[in-house]
């Protein structure tokens, strides 16, 4: 696949302290590249050096089908993390404003937002004044913003912050819409169930450090281990000598069992001990969700399985 | 440029549409018609009302005063010379209240004492303005008093006082300050540039503070990094001086719509235009450009640590107050505009442009050399401002839900 963008070796320091350790990561075009990291790990920090509203202290921000080494601005679409509108100005103006700035021409910016606007349900809005607007129908506009100007590489930065379930669902929908018509998208986020429904590849930040980079299906099939949850009254240590078991979380009456990576589940389940306690058993995948839970928490998983990826 | 053009634009559009920015730029002069004609109206009505004044005058004096009275724009008066005595005239108070009665007679000349009468609607400023025939009269007192013509002249011959230098050689650039002197030179034709530049001074601290308040919004409305996504951080910071500095020309013409047409009618014998439109002006009102660009530089800088504007802490209270300086010192070059005082404050950037007009506006012949040294200081000050701001503009403007310390701002101009 083509690369639109690639980052290499990236590396940023805050005082003495290092916030960014050699991130390296390409977003293809036409596809849904998801940054995902727990508060601080850094993401936003990555995304602000691509844009240049920081300089990384090393390393290299590459834009293809671009020569020179200025940002093409007018071809790439930022939503920010922290984000607003002017407040006393009408929905059209503002969105002209941002077509305008990124060159592109007012008469189909006109056009475009007049269906997105309808799209995302605000039609009618486009002569009302943004402080009338609720957040939700605010953060519809500064995504139309985004857009307008059909840019080749979309940015988002926790793109669903904010948002309610549906609307949620309207901005997922938008997105892959976009990733289906040939736009690369890069969007951070720590909401891992939405993302983990979109994403096409995945990169995992933690203390400003790679942790897992990678398609979604080999993430899932590599780090997506069955777990085992029992109701029932059993010790730790009991649980914890079964064959293949890898770690054990307890909670009052209820104990997960994390298990090896490429077990057998049936034949797994012949070798419980026939003296536990068994009210209910259920067995599935850990998903994206826990991952990050445990990246976030630096636990086993980054220990016993990522620990080789996270150096 | 072409994008600091295109944000430009979009500050002088989103104000325009502004509703408060339009309501201030029609009520801010109202407002200062309403100030300059109401205390007016409300001490009495010299301006408009004629008052009939009637002269019983004895002494022969009556050509003289009439002149006097008649070339006075302040005195509204219709003089009316008469024969009848004090008492005859008592009665016709009740019929025209506006009207008053002098009597100029021997007891005049001999003690100089002026008996008069007015009616109940004549201002109680009248006994103030009779003043103006003293001067005439007293010169009567005199010629009667039998005085030699030597005695005359000594006698009406003001005092002199003559600034001397110990150095004889020059004697000849000595100055000489009579007591006449003053209001010798017409006011107006120095005047009227220095306003007028004062005028586009004080608009564009004006427009200088909205553009505080505009990089402090857009933090606030977080919409910066937007912006920057599109544009570098210089682009935004000159955009939004390019745009208010035409907002402020806007500012100013709207209120020369109305300044320019009520001076032409309060000063109906001062050629207004003549005196405005002369070089002198372009010069006065590039000074005020200078400062604009000055204060413009210092705020946008100063806003962009700003979130909250009444939340800033002292040390942005102080910047704000810089433009305000001069009127610390207004006093001193008032009295003395060639002196010390003076020339410190053309040199010291935040009061030059201010005190550069008003001594212009004063000063005769204008000292040059101090002139293009203060303009030369305050060209480099607003390249070194412009550069300091545009590093605190480029950190600031994106720290959100806090003000920028002292300590913060002082680390980023030296990074």
């Amino acid at each position: 696949m083509e690369a639109v963008l690639s980052v290499e070796g990236l590396e940023k320091s805050f005082k003495n302290t290092k916030v960014l350790h050699n991130i390296t990561f390409d977003v293809h075009k036409g596809e849904i590249m998801a940054i995902l990291g727990p508060n601080g790990a850094g993401k936003s920090t990555t995304i602000r050096n691509i844009m240049g509203i920081m300089y990384p202290d090393d390393g290299s921000v590459t834009f293809h089908n671009h020569q020179g080494s200025e940002i093409p601005r007018h071809k790439i679409g930022y939503l920010p993390e922290e984000r607003g509108l002017y407040k006393n100005v009408k929905v059209m103006d503002i969105i002209l404003y941002f077509a305008e700035l990124k060159d592109y021409p007012i008469k189909k910016a006109k056009e475009r937002a007049l269906q997105y606007l309808e799209k995302f349900g605000l039609e009618g809005k486009e002569n009302v004044s943004v402080e009338e607007l609720s957040k939700g129908m605010g953060q519809k506009v500064q995504f139309i913003g985004s857009i307008i100007h059909e840019p080749e590489l979309l940015i988002l930065d926790e793109p669903f912050s904010g948002l309610d379930p549906v609307s949620q669902d309207v901005f997922k929908q938008e997105i892959k819409e976009l990733a289906n018509n040939g736009t690369a998208i890069l969007l951070s986020s720590h909401q891992m169930n939405l993302v983990e429904e979109m994403c096409d590849r995945l990169f995992m930040i933690n203390r400003g450090q790679k942790v897992i980079y990678g398609s979604l299906k080999d993430v899932k099939s590599k780090y997506a281990n069955f777990k085992c949850t029992i109701l029932g009254d059993n010790s730790a240590q009991q649980l914890e000598s079964i064959n293949q078991v890898t770690r054990v979380e307890q909670d009052g009456y209820s104990s997960v069992l994390y298990l090896e990576q490429g077990i057998e589940l049936p034949s797994w389940l012949h070798t419980l001990p026939n003296n536990l306690d068994i009210v209910e058993l259920k067995v599935d995948r850990i998903s994206l969700h826990e991952i990050f839970v445990d990246v976030a928490l630096g636990r086993s998983i980054a220990e016993e399985v990522g620990g080789t990826y996270a150096q | 440029m072409r994008n600091s053009i295109k944000v430009g634009k979009w500050e002088i559009k989103r104000n325009i549409k502004n509703k408060s920015f339009i309501i201030s730029l029609f009520l801010t002069p109202l407002i200062f018609v309403f100030f300059a004609t109401v205390p007016n109206l409300l001490s009495g009505n010299d301006y408009d009302t004629t008052t009939t004044v009637y002269v019983n005058d004895e002494l022969g004096t009556y050509e003289v005063i009439e002149p006097i009275i008649e070339e006075n724009n302040m005195m509204n008066w219709d003089l009316t010379e008469t024969n009848e005595e004090l008492p005859t005239v008592q009665h016709r108070f009740e019929e025209e209240p506006n009207s008053a009665y002098i009597q100029i007679d021997e007891h005049t000349a001999e003690n100089g004492v002026v008996t008069y009468v007015k009616g109940d609607d004549v201002s109680s400023q009248f006994s103030n303005q009779l003043r103006i025939i003293e001067q005439p009269l007293k010169q009567l007192q005199l010629q009667n008093a039998n005085l030699t013509e030597e005695q005359l002249e000594l006698i009406s011959t003001p005092i002199l006082f003559e600034a001397a230098d110990g150095n004889e050689e020059s004697q000849a650039s000595q100055e000489e300050i009579t007591t006449n002197e003053i209001g010798m030179v017409d006011p107006y034709e120095s005047g009227i540039p220095a306003a007028f530049a004062g005028l586009v001074l004080f608009s564009i601290v004006i427009t200088g503070m909205m553009i505080f308040q505009s990089a402090s919004q857009e933090k606030k409305d977080k919409v910066a990094e937007i912006i920057l996504s599109s544009v570098t951080p210089g682009e935004l910071m000159q955009g939004k001086i390019l745009g208010y500095f035409v907002l402020g020309l806007i500012q100013v013409g709207v209120w020369m719509l109305f300044a320019i047409p009520i001076a032409i009618y309060m000063l109906d014998d001062v050629p207004v235009l003549q005196h405005l439109l002369v070089p002198e002006t372009l010069i006065l009102v590039f000074i005020a450009i200078l400062g604009y660009l000055l204060f413009a530089a210092l705020f946008v800088g100063l806003g962009a640590t700003l979130e909250d504007a009444s939340s800033g802490s002292n040390f942005q209270g102080m910047v704000m107050m810089l433009p305000f300086i001069p009127v610390v010192i207004i006093g001193p070059v008032l009295s003395d505009p060639s002196g010390i005082v003076a020339q410190v404050g053309s040199y010291i950037p935040f009061t030059s442009p201010t005190i550069l007009i008003l001594r212009l506006a004063i000063l005769d012949e204008w000292p040059w050399v101090e002139v293009l040294i203060g303009i030369t200081i305050l060209l480099v000050s607003i390249w070194l401002f412009m550069k300091l701001a545009g590093k605190i503009f480029k950190v600031g403007i994106l720290i959100y839900g806090k003000n920028a310390t002292p300590q913060e701002i002082w680390k980023w101009l030296r990074a």
